[in-house]
């Protein structure tokens, strides 16, 4: 039982710690940015947005007929 | 971008702007391909990378500039940030890469 005990201290010290870390690497930030967890080898998530024309763009249309560049910008008329 | 087309490959553009906004956009700068309006932030949720920006100490949420290249089996190839205006570059030495077929 002591040993058990003595296991979750140390695992409440590290975790203790980690949150520690995670505090101060927020106050540092003054925006706050989501970085994507997709990675290469992951699916694309599906999508359906109204293009520039207003028509239905479905990422899946794409699917075995072209590869998709989705190029995320800011904001129009700003330098992109 | 001629040098995507030869890879078999499409552009989107993806923004909150609204699609009238973008048409505006896109005639501006000459834009070819079409520019998608996230107008409830859903992809860039779905993306992950929505950006908190302060602008006169307001906070809006906008993208993160970020450049995904997806295969023709929906699969992520590239992941790229970018730190200012899009740059074609990388998504096109990917888009070379990948199989014509």
């Amino acid at each position: 039982m002591a040993h058990i005990g003595f296991k979750s201290i140390i695992v409440t010290a590290a975790l203790a710690g980690c949150m520690a870390a995670g505090a101060i690497h927020a106050a540092q930030e003054d925006v706050k940015v989501n970085h994507t967890s997709l990675k290469s080898g992951d699916m694309a998530p599906d999508f359906t947005l109204l293009d520039n024309h207003w028509k239905q763009i479905h990422l899946s249309d794409y699917r075995g007929k072209k590869n998709v560049v989705l190029a995320f910008y800011v904001l129009a008329f700003t330098e992109g | 971008m001629a040098k995507l087309e030869e890879t078999d490959s499409v552009v989107f553009g993806i923004s909150i702007d609204s699609p009238a906004a973008n048409n505006a956009f896109a005639e501006k700068i000459g834009v070819k391909f079409p520019l998608l309006s996230d107008m409830n932030r859903k992809v860039l949720k779905e993306y992950g990378i929505l950006k908190m920006y302060n602008v006169q100490k307001e906070e809006y949420d906008w993208a993160q500039r970020t450049t995904f290249v997806v295969d023709k089996k929906g699969v992520i190839q590239s992941v790229e940030e970018e730190a200012s205006a899009i740059n074609p570059n990388n998504a096109v030495a990917v888009c070379t890469k990948l199989p014509k077929k």
